[in-house]
């Protein structure tokens, strides 16, 4: 080693070493989240899959391009279904959040440009920040709901989901709205080196929320909150200020979802995507997220998105219908909970770990 | 029904207010009967008594249901997918078999098909204790996916004779004029249903093992329940209720059609737990289910009446059900509060 390094300069040597300890803390990493391994593999298999079976159709740019453009609103909702589920929670209203989020920046844009298209593009900016405006508040009444009154995650965002959706029902008068601001839909069509600017912007996202989970105090707090509730609660936690913030930012990326919803396809209405919520909540799941709480990985759940858009648009090359794509979606979910359990009794029983995987409603 | 219900409770609600809030919720509903009576007195009739009765029917079937999976600390929102899996199968089994099985045995095919599709629930469920909510998420995609994409995607308006004969009968009819009353036949086994649901509850080990797996299975295994099993059972119990609404949800709108009943889940599931059942589980009454399902209903009623656009309804729902839980919520934090002083003072 000694010989080596004089042989070969110490700079060289110190390279090495900081290559082996990056590449074992790496390795350390993978093996820690086996979420994130686990959903490579199933990523590149699926993938696979459907690129032998039907390389002519899956393998067409336009439909590579097509799963990266539809990906980032099912992303963007299933990353913050995630941050809910790792504190032990559930957020159902937050497709009806973007959807509100959305018809609001229409109902106002449109508003505007009847009267002066000019004054309505220069606004563009001030509309969009209120879309995302409402989808905190509501984030907000989630969080109020749950953190300070006490209200089950499931009850509360049950509830919440109800109202806006009813809001937005009674709004739009049950129809689409048309007249999404322009500048969103040329958004939605221009790529950068060959991925679509969309795909970028929920990279961008998925980045900044696993920032917030990796190197914030919220968290570190909403993952300690997440994993023992009590013990959060003594350890001095305020489970009011992080459930708060956790559902200010799951209401936040749920308004962004909806600026995403006008840019992919520019119109707006109350239904839009009602079977999104059960989408969100496979993805969170397939992506290592525990549903009972305290642990999960943005990387997984970006993967896990890719997944299912990979599967839903295989599924289509090869002729299959929707409803088949419904029961591939519900098997994976329950599939890969099963898997988990049988690891996880396994792993168990090999270091005879205490019993904390509670049954949740 | 309310009215009576409602009476009886009121009475005792001075002392009494119900160990799941049922006298509360029986004085909600008795005020907003007195308040839509004054402000509509055209809402005041036996006629609209008997119209949100026949509305009530599937929802408390349904309720039935949702009430033991939330009693055992679960919960369910593929009833609505099994329900209209049982109904449009038997149907579309009585009409390719070119026979009319009868009432009895239309519904014995789609509880049969319940059951089994609850035994998956449970199976799932029990065997590998994950998380109710998703295995049952999971299960609603897959059962609305095989039943659309295997079974049949047409709509039915012919129905066997021995179901479109029914779908018209009522039990009680009052003939004033224009103001017509019916009271449809399928009231009867609703309210049987009920009283076998709350026996099974009260006065049965199962039942009793439903309550006990709710407050803790741990406790409910070492007090010598039989935890897996009751599980299972009560998912096939589940199920086949689940079932049962199907068949008469398809009787009442007399045609079947395989996208019906989707998004009505979270309606019932907000009915069960405003009538007191607690979603931690180990808490919950029929009657207070009654009184919940007939709540809602009344509420979606009263809107029209009142001017308001039945599309506010859902909203309605929504806040009712946060109003609700809230403040089940709050006081049980002050409860929680209140033992924690008195355990202080005390030491």
């Amino acid at each position: 080693m000694a010989l080596d390094q004089k042989n070969a300069g110490p700079t060289l040597g110190r390279l090495n070493a900081q290559l082996d300890q990056g590449l074992g803390s790496f390795l350390a990493t993978i093996r820690r989240e086996k979420g994130i391994t686990r959903m490579l593999i199933l990523l590149l298999l699926s993938f696979a899959i459907f690129a032998l079976l039907k390389p002519a159709i899956f393998l067409n740019p336009l439909n590579l391009e097509n799963i990266a453009i539809a990906s980032p609103e099912i992303g963007i909702l299933a990353v913050a279904m995630m941050l809910a589920m790792v504190t032990g929670g559930i957020d159902l209203s937050i497709v009806a959040i973007a959807n509100f989020a959305a018809i609001t920046i229409t109902t106002v844009y449109s508003g505007i440009a009847a009267g002066n298209p000019a004054q309505a593009a220069a606004m563009m900016p001030l509309i969009l920040v209120l879309g995302l405006a409402t989808a905190v508040l509501a984030g907000l009444f989630n969080g109020f709901l749950i953190g300070v009154v006490g209200i089950t995650p499931i009850l509360a965002t049950l509830g919440t989901m109800q109202i806006l959706n009813g809001i937005a029902v009674v709004w739009t008068n049950g129809q689409t709205l048309y007249g999404a601001p322009e500048a969103l839909t040329s958004f939605a069509t221009t790529t950068v080196a060959g991925i679509p600017a969309l795909f970028l912007f929920f990279l961008l996202i998925a980045a900044a929320i696993a920032v917030l989970m990796n190197r914030t105090p919220l968290g570190l707090k909403l993952q300690l909150q997440g994993a023992n509730p009590l013990a959060a609660k003594y350890s001095g936690i305020g489970s009011r200020r992080v459930l708060m913030g956790t559902y200010l930012v799951s209401g936040l990326l749920g308004g962004l979802a909806g600026i995403v919803f006008l840019a992919r396809n520019p119109t707006a209405s109350a239904d839009y995507g009602s079977s999104y919520v059960l989408l969100v909540i496979v993805i969170a799941v397939l992506g290592g997220t525990n549903p009972s709480g305290g642990f999960a990985t943005v990387a997984g759940v970006v993967m896990a998105t890719l997944t299912l858009q990979i599967v839903s648009s295989g599924f289509n090359a090869i002729r299959l219908s929707s409803y088949e794509y419904s029961i591939a979606q519900g098997l994976i979910l329950i599939a890969v909970m099963v898997f988990d359990q049988i690891h996880f009794r396994r792993r168990k029983a090999r270091k005879d770990l205490p019993d904390t995987n509670p049954v949740l409603p | 029904m309310s009215d009576v219900l409602a009476r009886r409770k009121q009475i005792r609600l001075a002392d009494l207010r119900g160990a799941n809030n049922e006298g509360v919720l029986a004085l909600v509903l008795l005020v907003l009967v007195i308040g839509m009576a004054l402000i509509s007195p055209s809402f005041f009739t036996v006629g609209t008594l008997f119209s949100i009765l026949r509305g009530a029917i599937v929802p408390m079937v349904f309720a039935l249901g949702v009430l033991i999976v939330i009693i055992s600390g679960g919960i369910d929102v593929s009833f609505a997918a099994i329900a209209i899996f049982a109904g449009y199968t038997a149907v579309k089994v009585s009409e390719a078999g070119g026979f009319d099985p009868g009432l009895i045995g239309v519904f014995a095919i789609a509880c049969g098909i319940g059951a089994l599709l609850g035994l998956v629930n449970g199976a799932v469920i029990a065997r590998f204790r994950l998380s109710t909510l998703i295995v049952t998420l999971g299960t609603q995609g897959i059962f609305r996916g095989i039943l659309v994409a295997y079974i049949g995607s047409r709509y039915i308006a012919d129905l066997p004779g021995s179901m479109s004969a029914i779908s018209t009968a009522n039990v009680i009819t009052i003939r004033a004029g224009d103001n017509d009353a019916f009271l449809h036949v399928l009231v009867v086994p609703v309210i049987a249903l009920c009283v076998l649901v709350a026996w099974v509850l009260k006065r049965t080990m199962f039942g009793r093992g439903i309550y006990a797996i709710g407050g803790d299975p741990e406790a409910a295994r070492r007090a010598g329940f039989a935890v897996t099993r009751i599980q299972v059972a009560l998912y096939v119990l589940a199920g086949v209720l689940a079932a049962f609404a199907g068949v008469l949800h398809v009787i009442l709108g007399r045609n079947a059609n395989p996208q019906a009943l989707v998004g009505t889940e979270l309606d019932i599931i907000a009915a069960v737990v405003l009538g007191g059942a607690s979603i931690f589980g180990g808490r919950g009454s029929v009657l207070g289910t009654v009184l919940g399902v007939l709540l809602v209903q009344l509420i979606n009623n009263s809107l029209i009446l009142v001017g308001i656009p039945t599309a506010w309804q859902r909203a309605a729902v929504g806040v009712l059900l946060i109003v609700g839980v809230g403040i089940q919520a709050l006081s049980a934090k002050r409860q929680s509060k209140k033992v924690f002083v008195t355990e202080e003072t005390g030491a």
